[in-house]
Parts: structure tokens; sequence; C-alpha cells
């Protein structure tokens, strides 16, 4: 007597699960130009390698003989994967069956998926399409009741944020606890022109008289300058792809460490073209993505959240092998002033490199916060310390390299005041309380106006100042530790990384960092 | 349509209705946090119209240039 009837009915439904939500609605997926769940993952993942938890979960109906009728699955599936030979765990919603809604889910697959990846300590990567699971204006008809809101198992969530990597994937309508899933995510991405990502979608918004097509209320311009959301491309396979890079420079858990990969470009490459990189003009902007890509190592700058934020560029790359978290000031932004979304993008940055274990290089170009009426009412002083904490609370590695501006609170927040930091500084370096540009008049406002030619007099005061305020005057007195040629800043940089990498120690931070 | 992502003063406008503009082409420069700051083209176009002039203080979110990609 052996079980084959039995592995024969399991089949017979593992065949039916297949069938998501029916040829119909298969294609209308594909029409849109969406691949279903069950594609999306053998995309993502290493060739064969997803196996498939609760495959047979779903919803089954059965005739008088208790003999099965039909059988459909549960429209969230989950499993184990590789990824570039790593493991990680996949999940992700079937818009082909309820529109991925609870009404056609089992909640505790959605848990079981949390926690299968915060267990095993193994970066997580959520598809979201739809509600995410959650309920619909439909559930109540469905249970007979209506529902207290509750977000059962969230608890995981918040702790998979201070334990593995999570990345989620935004890959069409997304709306409510969808769009929380790909809220509270280390690095989201959404599908330009596919994706629309909201709290409520244009039917419950037109309610309040605002009416708006998926893109104008939730399209990736709008999620991205919004800091919603991290990237967004053009292709889903573009989406797996940034998925892959990003979870490239993490480790599978805060319980371990990246490791130095081999690398072909020289520690000690100097780069000729940094000496002028700088303008001697001190109105004149340059572009600071250029500077990046010279420094690391070659190809390997990957930025994160370059819509937001903007007076900082943050991306993760490798210097000499070694992954390193890299923030940069642009001044193309507000010339490299931190406006309140730029705290933000820091501290969730900042928290990102400490939570698993990056070393931070920091190229400094900051005169402060943003001044004005906007930068008041968007409360950028609340956001600024809220930043500079976030920095003081760390205790991964640090490099500073002061390119330019620093001045102000926000130029003091290039570094921590609690533990040592590794800093120099280039010849073009400018620092101080305020710049002087902007400080004269007010500061010497008598001798300016008490003079017989107060232009003469604020151009005698400058000329006076401008002398004392070379950094070689502040290297002096050990203000700054060193400065340096801009050509060797590589070396600079690889020398720091070599050095921090053994100081990296795993485990949870005291303070997880939220989404 | 070109909108401003930074406040501050328009000084220089550097290009004129139904220009060809070719990628990174600098179109128009604000004074912002006493920086001059470009605005630049992010791909090829043909600017349609001029929605400001010099010495207009501008607000992050200002519709700035009508241009077009595809002509």
């Amino acid at each position: 007597m052996s079980w084959k009837k039995e592995l024969e009915e399991k089949l017979i439904r593992e065949k039916l699960s297949e069938n998501l939500g029916g040829n119909e609605r298969v294609k209308k997926q594909h029409d849109s130009g969406r691949y279903t769940i069950r594609e999306r993952i053998n995309i993502l993942t290493d060739k064969s390698s997803f196996h498939e938890i609760g495959k047979i979960s779903g919803s089954a109906t059965y005739d008088e003989n208790n003999d099965l009728v039909n059988f459909s699955g549960s429209n969230f599936i989950f499993g184990n994967a590789k990824i570039d030979g790593r493991n990680i765990v996949v999940g992700g919603d079937d818009f082909t069956l309820r529109g991925g809604s609870a009404d056609a889910s089992i909640r505790e697959k959605h848990l079981k998926c949390e926690q299968m990846a915060l267990s095993l300590q193994l970066p997580l990567i959520r598809i979201v399409e739809g509600s995410g699971g959650g309920g619909s204006v439909k559930t109540i008809e469905t249970t007979g009741r209506a529902n207290v809101p509750e977000v059962e198992g969230w608890n995981l969530v918040v702790e998979s944020m201070g334990t593995i990597p999570r990345v989620a994937l935004g890959l069409g309508s997304v709306a409510g606890l969808g769009a929380a899933h790909l809220a509270c995510s280390h690095y989201s991405v959404m599908v330009k022109e596919k994706s629309a990502v909201f709290v409520a979608g244009p039917p419950v918004v037109e309610q309040i008289g605002q009416k708006l097509t998926k893109n104008e209320l939730g399209g990736y311009e709008i999620q991205l300058k919004s800091g919603a959301v991290d990237a967004a491309v053009d292709t889903e396979e573009e989406a797996f792809n940034s998925a892959k890079k990003f979870l490239s420079y993490l480790p599978n858990s805060v319980y371990q460490l990246t490791e130095q990969l081999s690398t072909e470009d020289n520690p000690n490459r100097t780069s000729e073209w940094l000496i002028d990189a700088i303008p001697r003009d001190i109105k004149s902007v340059y572009k600071i993505r250029p500077i990046i890509e010279e420094l690391v190592d070659k190809n390997t700058f990957f930025e994160i959240g370059k819509e937001y934020g903007k007076s900082i560029v943050t991306g993760f790359c490798r210097i000499n092998g070694w992954s390193i978290a890299l923030m940069a000031s642009d001044p193309y932004s507000y010339g490299g002033c931190w406006t309140s979304d730029t705290c933000k993008k820091v501290q969730k940055f900042v928290d990102l490199a400490e939570t698993f274990h990056l070393p931070v290089i920091y190229l400094v170009d900051c005169p402060g916060f943003q001044v004005g009426l906007d930068a008041e009412k968007k409360g950028t002083i609340k956001e600024g310390v809220r930043a500079m904490s976030a920095i003081w609370q760390t205790t991964t590695p640090w490099l500073s390299i002061i390119m330019r501006n620093c001045f102000g609170v926000a130029g003091a927040a290039h570094k921590r005041g609690s533990s040592y930091i590794s800093r120099c500084a280039w010849p073009s370096a400018r620092w101080g309380s305020l710049p002087l540009e902007g400080g004269i008049e007010a500061a010497y406002k008598s001798d300016i106006e008490n003079s017989n030619d107060p232009k003469a007099e604020l151009e005698k005061i400058t000329t006076r100042l401008n002398k004392l305020r070379s950094p070689l005057r502040s290297a002096e007195t050990f203000l700054i530790e060193e400065i340096i040629d801009p050509r060797n800043t590589r070396k600079i940089m690889c020398e720091f990384a070599d050095l921090a990498a053994p100081l990296r120690k795993i485990g949870m931070t005291s303070r997880t960092m939220r989404p | 349509m070109i909108y401003s992502e930074v406040s501050g003063t328009l000084i220089k406008i550097l290009v004129s209705k139904n220009q060809i503009i070719e990628e990174d082409t600098d179109l128009l420069v604000i004074e912002c946090m006493k920086m001059h700051i470009p605005i630049t083209a992010k791909k090829r176009g043909k600017i349609i119209d001029i929605f400001i002039k010099e010495g207009d203080l501008i607000s992050e979110g200002d519709k700035l240039l009508e241009v077009v990609y595809d002509f």
C-alpha cells in the first residue's frame, strides 16, 4: 500500500494553484505589461531555486462526497530561494486573485513569511501589488462582520528592520497595507508608469474632492520626491536587478559582516583632475557624482534616493573591495544646504549604515541648513537635530573629507562628538560658524556704517578676514587634522576602509532603525 | 515641463523660445543660498515657452520652462 493517491491529490491542488486567478485575469495582467507573481519570482530568483511554502493553501470546494471540485490558491505566495547563489526569502501578492486583497489571502502566510526571513536571518524581498493582503470594503460581506483594524505581525516587520535587509518592489497599484509594506523597507522600487503607490486610490480620494489619475496621485515622480519610495525603473526586470544590486552590499543579517570582494581597481590610484574639481569662485557649483565615481572602486556606486533630499547624495559603494556607505553633498541642490528632506534622508541612511555595520564616508560641502521662510515652515531645525543625533548615535567607523563648505550646525554634523572619527580636508575647504559672505555686514555693521566709504570698508574687512580663513591656519592649530591633496583622496579612502574593516561588530544596534 | 527644484532668484536665462537644447545644456541660473545654480537639460529637447524673467523670485515647484522632447 503506498501513498501515491494522496500525493496525486496534492499535485492536483498544486497544479490548480499555478492557475492563479484564471486565464482571463492572467491575460489582463499580461496585457497591462505586468508579470504574474509566479513569473516575477522565477525571473528574480536563480533557476529552480524557489522552494514555495504553503503552495496548496487556499480555498477549496468539495462535492457532497467530499471530493475536491475546485481549488484556488491563496493570493500571497512565499518561500525561500537563491539570488546570485545567496539564500533569501521572497513573498509576493497575486494581483490576479481579488487584486491581492485580504479576501483571497490567508493572513498566516504573511506572518510566516516575515517569521521565516527573521528567524532564518535572511534578506526579505516583498513583491507588492494591490492592497498587500489588507482588507477591502467587500471584506465586511465575506466575513459577515466589521473588523477592528489591526496589523497583526507588524512587530515582526519592526524587528526585521533592525535585523535583516528588507527590499520592497511595488510593481502595480499599491494601496493601504501594501503601501505600508513598500514604505517599510530599507530599499523600495517602483516601475515608471506601471506602478502607483497611495494610502488610498483615486476612487476614494475623489470622495474628498480630488479627481486625480493613479499617476497624478501616486506615480513615481510623486513618491520619489516625497521620499516614500527610493527608486523607479523602466521595467520589472530592472526592478529585480536593483533589488539584487542593493542586497549585494549588505550582509544577510546584522549577525554577519560583508566580505571584501576582489577588485582590479588600484587603491593607490591618483586622479589628476580632482585638483581642479572645486571651482575657486565660491558661487560656482560643481557636479559631485563624477567625483564619487572617480573615488570609489570602478562602477560600484549604487545611489539610493536620488530624487529626495537632493542636497545629499547617498549610496553604497566598494572601496578597495569593502562595502561602504557613502554620503556626499550636492551643491546643485540649495548649494549643499541641508533642507528638511535632506535631514530625513540623512537620518535614514545613517541608521541603515549603522544597522548593517557599514563604515561611512562623507564628502562634505555643507554651507549650513537651508534658511528662509520655506525652511522654517518645514521644521528644518527639528529634522536637523534629529539627523545630527542619528550621526551622534553611530558607532560604525566614519571618515569625513571636507571638500569645500562646512558651516554652522549642519556643517558640524559631519562628525560625531562622542567618539573617534577619521577626518581630513581638501585645500578648497572653508569653515566657520557662518559663511563670511552672509555675516560680515551684520557683524561689522557699525564699522561699515561709520566709515566714510562703506563699500571700501566692507571690502577691506572681507580681504582681512579671507586671509584668516585659510584651512592651513586651522591646521596649524590642529582644528583640522590634515589637509590632503585631492588627487590622493582615493588612497585615503582605501586606507580607511582597510582600517575600518576589523572594527565592525556584529549584532543588533541598541536603537533599531525605523522605516 | 521644467519646474524649479530650489527657491531663489532667477539671475540668468540662457535660452530662448524655439531653441533646440542638448542634454546637459545650462538653461537658467538661479541664485540660491548665495550660490549660482544652473538648471540643466536632462535630455535633448526644444524650448516651447519661458514662464519667468530675470530677477524673478522663484519658489520650489514653480513652472520655469515648457520643453518638448519628441519633435
